[in-house]
């Protein structure tokens, strides 16, 4: 009787065991292999090289070198100061540095720690044939970004960081880890989809130190696409030298298609380095993202607005007695012009000439010409972070700051002062415009990714106004250049046609004006439009000068 | 259907030994964590094994009955002995040296007990004369002094330290105790009486085995610590699925996950590799061999075989079920080991001793 409880018991034992398998080996047995799976198979990320970005001539502006990285495994270090000593020869630094860094990182057993990074070739040599004595010693390959040019075009082709945290996000679906490495602006930012190499990784079998056993497979990474751009060093090369010590942009324009042969904005930075120790925000680029009043440059374009609508012809004149009275303010000039048609307004940039335009037209029509010629809209020129600037009206004024428009502000207006903000970019291709007779091209520096010449960007615009006014209008830009009394007359240079307008424009009370010309060469290798910025540069003279030196460079150089 | 029975206890045996040589093999293989020559040591004891259980079938069983009291005492001695000058293992003194082949007394006690009792409870039992003694007497006679000599054993292993050999041997005695007739009653009174003593216990329990069972409650306590070996074991069962990784394909074994694989652990092994097929498999065999030992019990005339019996059935229930339920997460870790296949020479030739003794039985019956 006793044994069949027994007998009972044991059975019933048996039957729990049982049960207690087929739970954990076939009801919960896929959680478990998954676990299993986990446990062995870690995976090494490989990162793909980046593109090189290179310029239209095939100079390499952004390339990748090796660097080599010193990493420590902590759970195979076997002796940890004969270790830190051969580190501290070899490397030069002190023997509890390294200590201390390698303290700080280390985070798991198994994790790799980077005790020193960006070594030279010769001692990443000498530490790898040691490695037979420090078996958790070894060296990592890895690559940096380099800009053989240092500062050159350094705000087009931007730099390259750790993604923002708060960017990664929307990103992540595009395959970027919480550890890539993105453009942060210009070229690098814009095209870091073609850029950007795509990671690969090793699928090992570790045991349970974490140690390889066996590679599974491998992926391997892929190398990002070469950008060739349509920037010009050798421009980029001048231009910097010319804005050396003085903050201001210079944009150069090929104005048949839009391509940007050259983009400098000072003062700049280096972009191996990234650290500037000037003042006046070197980071930003001045081109395109910097908003200055235009000044007199703006009245190129009443100038087209009034002969376009017909408002006056070409022999319409207006008398400069050297003020404007509205009111009782007096609105002023430099001279007293006396008599001035159109053509001598031009030359002369009398002030008193445009605001009678100013009146004629008023701002509504100043307005919608200066959208027509790319001001207060973006270019959309392919960079990051293009500013559209501002051209004032009544509409804007209301919606802006709740306050009204007084004619006072239309005078302002039409001498491009005021509230209209501008950026190089913009003037540079507004003035390709006028040259081209009212056909608007598309500013971009992209010009072939990986040898496939891209031409998304050739489209033209024409746009709705008559060819005379240009062609009277031009007529007066190149009158201002080879006029004795013209405003641009130092760019009468020998064997250029040069045509263009100056701009002095009023910035903060107290503060030197802001001085420009923008202008364009025509018949020669090319028709460029361009623009040169002097911030706080005093008079336009001083735009004029930069700009003269520039073309007698280019000349020189035969570039022109 | 004698034969028949000892052609079942063979047929078992041999299989489970050969389950628990593959198994160890693949532990062992191209490892250096666990050195393969364990294979060859386990494969020899199994060899010497089975000529001892095949030896032991043909002697006379009262021999066992005539040894048993010296077989204790010399147990207790060796016990002592190791306490003082034992090898240390791990953190406990549970091996002696004899003549370069070291041996654990600790797994001679559940033999020397078994007898112990069955000679005990088969020889002083004239069920008639109970009402002549006062209830005091039949206590005193029929558990105090028997479990005493149990305790003295227990507390010798218990010192070691060997929770789990100590704890099994109590539930040895439970069982023997219940087989041997006493009257029910006084069972379970002696029951309640000890889980009320359990809660004192706790303080005589070393830190370690402390951890063992908060881990137990929990694993995740400390995952890299005390509970890495219960979760990783479970990870291997489970991952073994059905129809397992294969034979030498277990990655947590083959990638040394699995920690004490060779021994205690070895169950995961068989579970990862050969799944849930050759887990089921196995524990059959096991069941066939112990419901050999019940039908003899059943049939057997004579107090002292059944006794004993009962006893080499409970012993090989308990730690299969403790051992495969510990594996598994569902016991707490008490370090005890799977009959024939767990890597040990002592306690393989243990249990086929204990096999012997079956098949002694298995044949003898007619004689009495």
């Amino acid at each position: 009787m006793r044994v069949k409880i027994i007998r009972f018991i044991i059975v019933s034992l048996f039957i729990m065991i049982t049960i207690g398998l087929i739970y954990f080996q076939a009801i919960r047995g896929q959680y478990f292999y998954n676990l299993s799976t986990n446990n062995r198979i870690r995976v090494v990320p490989l990162e793909g090289w980046r593109g090189r970005i290179l310029d239209r001539n095939g100079f390499v502006l952004a390339d990748n070198r090796m660097t080599y990285d010193v990493m420590i495994t902590p759970q195979d270090v076997v002796d940890i100061k004969s270790l830190f000593r051969f580190l501290s020869e070899v490397l030069g630094v002190n023997q509890d540095k390294i200590m201390e860094t390698y303290r700080r990182r280390k985070y798991a057993p198994f994790a790799p720690v980077v005790v020193a990074d960006d070594l030279s070739r010769e001692k990443a040599m000498v530490i790898e044939e040691n490695k037979y004595r420090f078996p958790s010693l070894f060296i990592q390959e890895n690559y940096k970004r380099l800009y053989p040019y240092g500062r050159n075009s350094a705000h087009v082709l931007g730099y390259v960081g750790q993604i923002d945290l708060s960017k990664i996000e929307e990103v992540t679906e595009y395959g970027y880890s919480p550890q890539a490495q993105v453009g942060k602006t210009g070229v690098e930012e814009h095209y870091d989809a073609y850029l950007r190499g795509q990671e690969g990784g090793l699928q090992i079998e570790v045991n349970s130190r974490g140690q390889q056993v066996r590679l599974l497979s491998i992926k391997k990474p892929v190398k990002g696409q070469d950008i060739t751009l349509t920037i010009d060093s050798r421009v980029q090369q001048m231009t910097m030298e010319l804005l050396e010590e003085k903050p201001g942009a210079i944009v150069v324009l090929d104005m048949n298609n839009g391509e940007i042969l050259g983009m400098t904005s000072s003062p700049d930075f280096d972009l191996n380095i990234r650290t500037s120790g000037k003042i006046n925000s070197p980071f930003l680029n001045r081109a395109i993202k910097g908003v200055f009043p235009p000044g007199s440059v703006f009245k190129v374009l009443v100038a087209l607005a009034a002969l376009d609508s017909q408002k006056i012809s070409v022999s319409t004149t207006f008398k400069c007695v050297g003020y404007y009275e509205l009111g009782q303010t007096k609105f002023g000039c430099t001279h007293a012009h006396g008599q001035e048609n159109l053509i001598e307004s031009l030359v002369h940039s009398c002030n008193i000439y445009y605001y009678h335009l100013g009146l004629v037209l008023g701002e509504n029509i100043i307005n919608r010409y200066a959208r027509l010629l790319g001001l207060g809209r973006l270019t959309r020129v392919d960079l990051p972070y293009e500013k559209a600037g501002l051209v004032p009206g009544r509409a804007q004024r209301l919606a802006s700051s709740q306050k009204r428009w007084y004619t006072g502000d239309t005078l302002n207006l039409s001498i491009g002062q005021g509230d209209t903000l501008v950026t190089p970019l913009q003037l540079a291709r507004m003035i390709a415009t006028v040259a081209r007779n009212g056909i608007e091209v598309q500013p971009h520096v992209l010009m072939a990714i990986d040898d496939i010449v891209v031409n998304k960007f050739s489209f033209e615009r024409q746009m709705p106004v008559s060819p005379e006014a240009f062609q009277i209008v031009k007529k007066g830009l190149r009158a201002a250049v080879t006029d004795n009394e013209g405003t641009a007359h130092v760019l009468d240079v020998p064997g250029l046609y040069v045509a263009g307008k100056t701009g002095t424009a009023q910035s903060q009370p107290g503060k030197e004006h802001h001085a420009w010309f923008v202008g364009y060469i025509e018949g020669q290798q090319k028709d460029i439009a361009f623009c040169v910025f002097l911030e706080h540069g005093g008079s336009s003279h001083n735009a004029c000068l930069l700009a003269k030196e520039f073309l007698l460079r280019m000349q020189e150089e035969k570039m022109l | 259907m004698r034969s028949d029975l000892s052609r079942k206890i063979w047929f078992s045996t041999i299989f489970i030994i050969g389950m628990g040589l593959a198994a160890l093999y693949s532990a062992s293989y191209q490892n250096v964590r666990v050195p393969p020559q364990i294979f060859y040591d386990q494969l020899l004891c199994a060899f010497v094994g089975v000529l001892i259980a095949y030896f032991l079938g043909r002697v006379d069983y009262r021999k066992f009955y005539d040894a048993a009291y010296v077989f204790y005492g010399i147990n207790v001695v060796l016990l002592l002995v190791v306490l003082v000058s034992g090898r240390h293992a791990m953190g406990a003194r549970r091996w002696m040296e004899i003549g370069g082949f070291s041996f654990q007394p600790s797994e001679l006690t559940k033999l020397s007990l078994i007898f112990m009792l069955g000679r005990y409870y088969s020889h002083r039992r004239p069920a008639l004369s109970f009402s002549l003694l006062t209830k005091a007497q039949v206590i005193g006679r029929e558990i105090i002094f028997p479990f005493f000599l149990t305790v003295i054993l227990m507390l010798l292993i218990f010192k070691q330290p060997d929770l789990g050999t100590a704890l099994l041997l109590f539930g040895m005695f439970v069982v023997m105790l219940f087989a041997s007739g006493t009257d029910f009653r006084y069972i379970v009174g002696f029951l309640g009486l000890c889980l009320c003593l359990v809660p004192f216990g706790w303080h005589y329990l070393r830190p370690y085995q402390k951890d063992r069972l908060l881990v137990f409650l929990n694993p995740n306590i400390d995952p890299l610590g005390a509970g890495y070996t219960i979760i990783q074991s479970k990870i291997a069962i489970g991952s073994g699925r059905i129809f397992g990784k294969g034979w030498l394909s277990g990655t947590q074994n083959q990638l040394n996950f699995l920690p004490e694989r060779h021994t205690d652990f070895i169950f995961s092994v068989i579970g990862e590799e050969w799944g849930l097929l050759g887990a089921l498999l196995l524990i059959y065999f096991y069941f066939m061999l112990v419901r050999c030992g019940l039908t003899i019990a059943d049939q057997v005339k004579d107090k002292f075989g059944m006794l004993v019996t009962i006893g080499i059935v409970s012993i090989l229930t308990l730690q299969v079920i403790i051992n495969i339920g510990m594996v598994m997460g569902l016991f707490p870790i008490v370090g005890l080991t799977l009959p024939f296949i767990s890597y040990g020479r002592t306690s393989l030739l243990i249990f086929m001793i204990m096999v012997g003794f079956l098949l002694n039985l298995s044949k003898k019956r007619s004689a009495f």
